[in-house]
This record gives structure tokens, C-alpha cells and sequence, in this order.
């Protein structure tokens, strides 16, 4: 036991004799689960479009329609310069522009020569949706002057008013009973959330924090394959097999040490998405050392199966970098699996990277405990055992 | 004295080519035994298996009575062994390499410590204990490459080939660490292609070529096998031919062989200066020029080159 601890002590130590460890160990694996993920979350978590509105009108009617688009619930509108609104466009950082032009008023309203501009970056979506946002507050305006313009006709027509003034007075207050029947009005559509069990409410931050900690956890332990090539090539494994020690001990010291690194920097990870991005990684602790933990035993076995098939620590780092993303990439650390092809998605089970990512979705997104989470640590657990049997039977012939 | 090695046809195959084949030969406590030969005559081979690196083709080995093939975990608590290639980790200090190895050979806690100190101490580097090896000059990381295999205090201490690209005067000073270790009664089986060394430092010596033990005894004893004879060794122009001048040789009283290596000629005679007038007219005679001469009284290398009919260095 004491070597075993000696010999992970001994690589921890050169693990981490480089400053630059540090960088890929916690520094880049939360910079990037942090600039992907969106940072940190605002609090009102607002998810609507971004509309920017040029108001050179100015009047009631041009503050009724913005009153109405912040109402929305497609879009979110802020009110700039025009030369702001077009210099965003033009850089396309804004998707829409709302132009209400000078001269917008009532009576253009009414009289049908009102015209609005809607400038829209082409085949996107999100410049199709507030559009409709944009109309719809238009027409709700609309429809407030008409009905208010209808009832200063029927009372003109039955009695005719005393002063300009009495029919100003009487036309606002009749739009402000329209406007206020409108806003009253019951909905019209009833939404009723599916409860299909595997449904998903999608989080994106949820799915790039355990996305990058799979991807950035894997990679170093499929490069356990180098260390094993780098100690059989510095003679450093030679001279070990010549001291009063077993192969399996330094095998198992190796691993071991590497797992347990692993293992701080997906806590460190871990910590760092539930303090700062305030994600739901706390709620079941035991589950998720267990998911963990299997999670890098198995990708720590194939680290040591790909050692012994490789002959220079410059062949393993590449291939452990290439393998780490490729498995990441396919086990829908970097996208949902829900976008591959059924076929794609039934292929990468095969995958310990898609089984990791899916307890970790359990845990995160589904609220899923231990007895969900059981399935997949199984077959992480079955990777492990089949991998390290490949590669202690591999190793000891070479 | 007791043999604390004894190896009886020990051989190595890889395919049909035959790395050992099938040598014997024991190292008596207390000793220094020099296994002597060129680049690739098996003496890296011959440890591997002694080390029980390698499992031998056939033959066995003991050590300190036990059985390289049948009980290596007691022979690898018997013996130290320094290879030939630095295996220490260079981003360790050389104190954290030797701590490491220390308790790879089973030592732990304040023992561990003090032995460390120890072979800190004794290969001279107590001031750089604390820097990485990979900081090191080559001379200071084969003392620490030694250093490692001293930590348990082994019986017997292999060397192979210790002093391999170093400065003349890290060399010296592996030399007389080796003497000092005998002198505390370790048991050193040193591998080497310096037929120097072998003669400064060896009670007995083995030669080996292509795999075979061609000679083993005392050094006196190796050399009383060509004689009392003397070697010239003849260095000529860069653009004469050696063997034209090796073959003009032939026949001339007390000239008992002479031989042509790449821009030398040794010849062997029972007196080096009764012939050497009659070298040096042959020589001239082919228009042969003679930049110097050295002459060498019997040593290990006139022992080679009689047994094989070529240069150690070859």
C-alpha cells in the first residue's frame, strides 16, 4: 500500500512540477464551461429576443406600441438612436430593428398612412418572430384608436359634443376603456406541458457544465497511455521491475494517482458550477461522487489499454487528445445527443463518455438520485473491468 | 569465499538470433567482477536476466542462493543495479528520486530519510539536493542514477556500463565510489567496454564477444594467455594503407601477429624493442609514414585482440 501511495504521490508531484498544469488541470476547464455555458446567470434569466426600437416619433401612440412590445413575450424591446440601431444591424450584432418614423400619430393611425420600418438580417429566424411580435403590438394599438374612434362617432352621432376639448376628453377615455377591455380580455390559448417521462427541460448550462468536465477530465486520463510510454522510454519502468516490486503495484499505484487527480478536478469543477453558476450539482451528493468516480476508472482503464498498444508518450498524447474529443463529440459533451441521427444515438452507447454524460444529466436536468444514476455507473464500472483486463494482460507481455 | 553469484548456461534467444548463449560463471563475495567486451556482445543482455529483467532462453542464475527464474521477488531484495541509461524522473529533485526509490525497495519512515542523506552523502551531492535532476550535468546525474541503486544496501550491485558519456572527471569519481563500495564488502559485477576501467577496478575479469564468455580469470592470469609479450601499437598517415603494412610484417624475426585496425597497426612481439627497427624500415621501405608509436606491456586489450583478432573498441 505504501508503494502504491508513493508511486501516485511520485506523479502527482511531476504532474503538477509544471505551472502550466495548472491550465488545463482547473484554469481552461472553467474558462471554458463559463464563456460556452453564457456566465454567469442575470437572475430574471430573460430568454426573449433582442429588438432594438428607434422612436423618432415620439408621441403616445409610438410609447403605446413600445408599452406593447415590452408586454411581449417574444421580444424584448430597447429603445436607441437610430444611428446606434443601424450601426448594430450593419455589424449584425442586432438580428431587428423597429423604426417608428417621424409623423406616427394618432391620425396616420386611422387614416391609414401610418408606416413603420422593419429592418431584418436575412434568413433568420429570430428577425421572423419579432416581426409577428411587432405587428401584433401594432394591430393591438390599432384596434384600442378604432374602437375609442368608433365610440366618438356613435356619441357625435347621437349628441354632438359641447367643445373640442369634451371630444379629446371623451375620445382618451374611451381608448383607455379599450385599451384596458383588451388587456383584460381572457386567453385564448391554454398551453398544457407534456409529461412524458424522458422529457427534457433543456438547460444549456447544466449540459456545458458536464459536457467540459467529461471533456477535460478524459483527456488527461486517456493519457495515463503516456505515462506508461514515457517510463518504459526514460528506463525509469526497467528499473522499477528490478526493485522488490510487483507489476501490478505499479500499475495500480499509476492509476490510482491519476484517478484521484481526476477526481480533485471534477470536484474543483463541480464546486465551481454550483458556487458560481449556481447549478443543481449539490442535490445529490453521494450519487454524484458514484457517477463520478466510475466515470474515471473507466476512462482511466482505457488510458491504460491504449498504453499498451503504443510506443512513444508523442504517439499517446495525440492519440489520447484525439480520442478525448472524438468520444466527448460523440457522447454529446459538446452538443445534446438529442440532435444526432437515432442511429448515431443508439452507436455511441458504445461510448464510456455517453453513459457519463447521461448520469450527469440524470442528475443535473432530470433530478434524478442515486437509483437513476445506478445504470450508468454500471456500465462505466463494466468498461473498467473489461478495459483493465485488456490492458494488465497486455502489459504483463510486454 | 562463498560465490554469491553463480550462473550456469544461461542463454537469450530473440528469434534465431542468440543475444547470450549459454554462459557460466560465478563472483565471489567481496569481489569486483568486470564483464569485459565490445558494444553488443551480450553484457546488457546478461544482466537483464541476472536482474531478472528478462527470463532467461534457457540455463538459470543464483543469487545470495536464490533462483533468478524460480524466485526473483527474493533476488531483486539481494542486488542493487544501475543501468546504463539514466532511469531517474527529471522533474524530481534528486532527494524526491532517491525518497521514491527508497521506498520502491521497501524502505519507509525515518530509516528512509536517514539512508537518503546518506547516499546524498556519499555521491556528493548534499548542496544540489534540492534542485531537479533534469537541472543536472550528465556527470552529477550518473551519480545520482547510482545513488538509487545503494539505497537498501544491496549484497551484490550491478553496473553496466556506468560511465558512458561522461567527463573525465565524473568518471574518476564513479571509479572510486565503485572502490569505496568494495571496500565496505559490496559485492560490484561492472559491465564495460573500457578495457581500462576493467583493469583499474577488477579482482576478475570476463570477457565476452558475440554472446560468448571467451576468457575469465585474474588479469594476470588473462594475460599469461599471450604470453610475455609486448604490443606496438603503430599510428600512421591518414592515407597509408594499415593492412599493406600489417602483411609486410609477416616473417620478420620476433614479430609474433600483427594487425591491421582503422589508421593503426598492432604488432606482437616478445620484445617490443628488438623489432621495432625492423618496423620502422618496413615501413619505409613502402613509403609508409609512422606518426607515433606506442609500445604496451600485456593488459586486457592485447588479451582481446588475441583472442578475436580485433580491437575492444570494434
Amino acid at each position: 500500500m505504501k508503494k502504491i501511495f508513493a508511486i501516485a504521490w511520485k506523479d502527482a508531484i511531476i504532474k503538477f512540477s509544471s505551472k502550466s498544469e495548472w491550465l488545463f488541470f482547473v484554469i481552461l476547464p472553467i474558462t471554458f464551461t463559463f464563456l460556452i455555458a453564457g456566465g454567469v446567470p442575470s437572475g430574471d434569466d430573460d430568454n426573449r429576443i433582442r429588438l432594438l426600437v428607434v422612436d423618432e416619433a415620439q408621441t403616445s401612440i409610438s410609447q403605446q406600441i413600445i408599452s406593447e412590445l415590452e408586454n411581449s413575450t417574444a421580444v424584448n424591446p430597447e429603445v436607441v438612436a437610430l444611428g446606434e440601431a443601424q450601426r448594430q444591424f450593419d455589424d449584425r450584432r442586432a438580428s431587428v430593428v423597429f423604426i417608428i418614423p417621424a409623423g406616427i400619430d394618432i391620425e396616420s393611425l386611422l387614416n391609414g398612412s401610418a408606416q413603420v420600418e422593419l429592418l431584418q438580417q436575412p434568413n433568420n429566424l429570430n428577425a421572423t418572430i419579432a416581426e409577428r411580435a411587432v405587428l401584433t403590438a401594432i394591430r393591438r394599438v390599432s384596434s384600442s384608436i378604432s374602437a375609442a374612434q368608433n365610440a366618438v362617432n356613435v356619441r357625435e352621432a347621437k349628441q354632438a359634443f359641447a367643445s373640442d376639448a369634451e371630444k379629446q376628453t371623451f375620445f382618451e377615455e374611451s381608448l383607455e376603456m379599450a385599451q384596458s377591455i383588451q388587456a383584460d380580455a381572457p386567453e385564448r390559448v391554454t398551453v398544457i406541458e407534456g409529461t412524458t417521462p424522458d422529457e427534457i427541460d433543456y438547460d444549456p448550462r447544466t449540459n456545458t457544465s458536464a459536457g467540459q468536465l467529461i471533456t477535460w477530465v478524459f483527456i488527461p486520463l486517456f493519457g495515463i497511455s503516456a505515462l506508461f510510454a514515457s517510463e518504459r522510454e526514460e528506463g525509469t519502468l526497467r528499473r522499477l521491475l528490478t526493485t522488490p516490486s510487483r507489476k501490478a503495484t505499479f500499475l495500480f499505484g499509476t492509476i490510482a494517482g491519476q484517478v484521484g487527480m481526476a477526481l480533485i478536478q471534477m470536484f474543483l469543477l463541480v464546486g465551481f458550477g454550483i458556487l458560481v453558476m449556481k447549478l443543481n450539482w449539490g442535490r445529490e451528493p453521494l450519487a454524484l461522487f458514484v457517477l463520478l468516480f466510475a466515470s474515471a476508472v473507466a476512462a482511466a482503464a482505457f488510458g491504460t489499454t491504449l498504453g499498451t498498444f503504443i510506443k512513444t508518450a508523442g504517439q499517446a498524447v495525440g492519440l489520447s487528445i484525439m480520442f478525448g474529443m472524438l468520444f466527448a463529440l460523440l457522447g454529446g459533451c459538446m452538443y445534446p445527443l438529442e440532435l444526432f441521427p437515432p442511429a448515431i444515438q443508439n452507436a455511441v452507447r458504445i461510448l464510456p463518455t455517453t453513459w457519463a454524460m447521461e448520469g450527469m444529466l440524470d442528475l443535473g436536468l432530470r433530478s434524478g438520485g442515486m437509483m437513476e444514476i445506478l445504470p450508468e455507473a454500471g456500465v462505466l464500472l463494466g468498461f473498467a473491468a473489461v478495459f483493465f483486463t485488456v490492458g494488465v494482460m497486455r502489459f504483463r507481455y510486454e | 569465499m562463498i560465490s554469491i553469484l553463480e550462473v550456469r548456461g544461461l542463454k537469450k534467444n530473440y528469434g534465431d538470433f542468440a543475444a547470450v548463449k549459454g554462459i557460466t560463471f560465478d563472483i565471489k563475495e567481496g569481489e569486483i567482477f568486470s564483464l569485459l567486451g565490445p558494444n553488443g556482445a551480450g553484457k546488457t543482455t546478461t544482466i537483464s536476466m541476472l536482474s531478472t529483467l528478462y527470463a532467461p532462453t534457457s540455463g538459470d542464475a543464483t543469487i545470495g542462493g536464490h533462483s533468478i527464474t524460480k524466485d526473483p521477488m527474493a533476488v531483486k531484495q539481494v542486488i542493487g543495479v544501475v543501468p546504463q541509461e539514466i532511469a531517474l524522473y527529471e522533474d524530481l529533485t534528486a532527494r524526491e528520486n532517491l525518497l521514491f526509490w527508497g521506498q520502491m525497495y521497501g524502505l519507509s519512515g525515518k530509516s528512509l530519510n536517514s539512508r537518503v542523506d546518506e547516499v546524498l552523502e556519499q555521491i556528493g551531492l548534499v548542496d544540489k539536493a534540492k534542485n531537479r535532476v533534469k537541472t543536472y550535468s550528465g556527470g552529477m546525474k550518473r551519480r545520482v542514477n547510482i545513488g538509487v541503486g545503494l539505497l537498501h544496501k544491496p549484497r551484490l550491485l550491478f553496473m553496466d556500463e556506468p560511465t558512458v558519456g561522461i567527463d573525465p572527471q565524473s568518471r574518476r569519481a564513479i571509479l572510486d565510489t565503485v572502490k569505496d563500495l568494495n571496500k565496505q564488502g559490496m559485492t560490484v559485477l561492472y559491465t564495460t567496454h573500457y578495457m581500462e576501467e576493467a583493469q583499474e577496478l577488477s579482482d576478475r575479469v570476463g570477457i565476452i564477444d558475440h554472446g560468448e564468455l571467451i576468457a575469465l580469470g585474474t588479469q594476470k592470469e588473462l594475460t599469461l594467455q599471450v604470453g610475455e609479450t609486448d604490443t606496438l601499437i603503430l599510428h600512421i598517415g591518414e592515407h597509408d594503407d594499415p593492412e599493406a603494412l600489417a602483411n609486410s610484417l609477416d616473417g620478420v624475426p620476433d614479430v609474433l601477429e600483427a594487425i591491421a585496425t582503422d589508421g593503426e597497426v598492432s604488432v606482437v612481439a616478445r620484445e617490443a624493442e628488438e623489432v621495432l627497427a625492423a618496423v620502422v624500415t618496413k615501413a619505409n621501405d613502402r613509403g609508409i609514414k609512422i606518426r607515433s608509436i606506442d609500445i604496451r606491456e600485456p593488459n586486457l586489450e592485447a588479451v582481446f585482440l588475441h583472442l578475436t583478432g580485433r580491437a575492444l573498441r570494434d
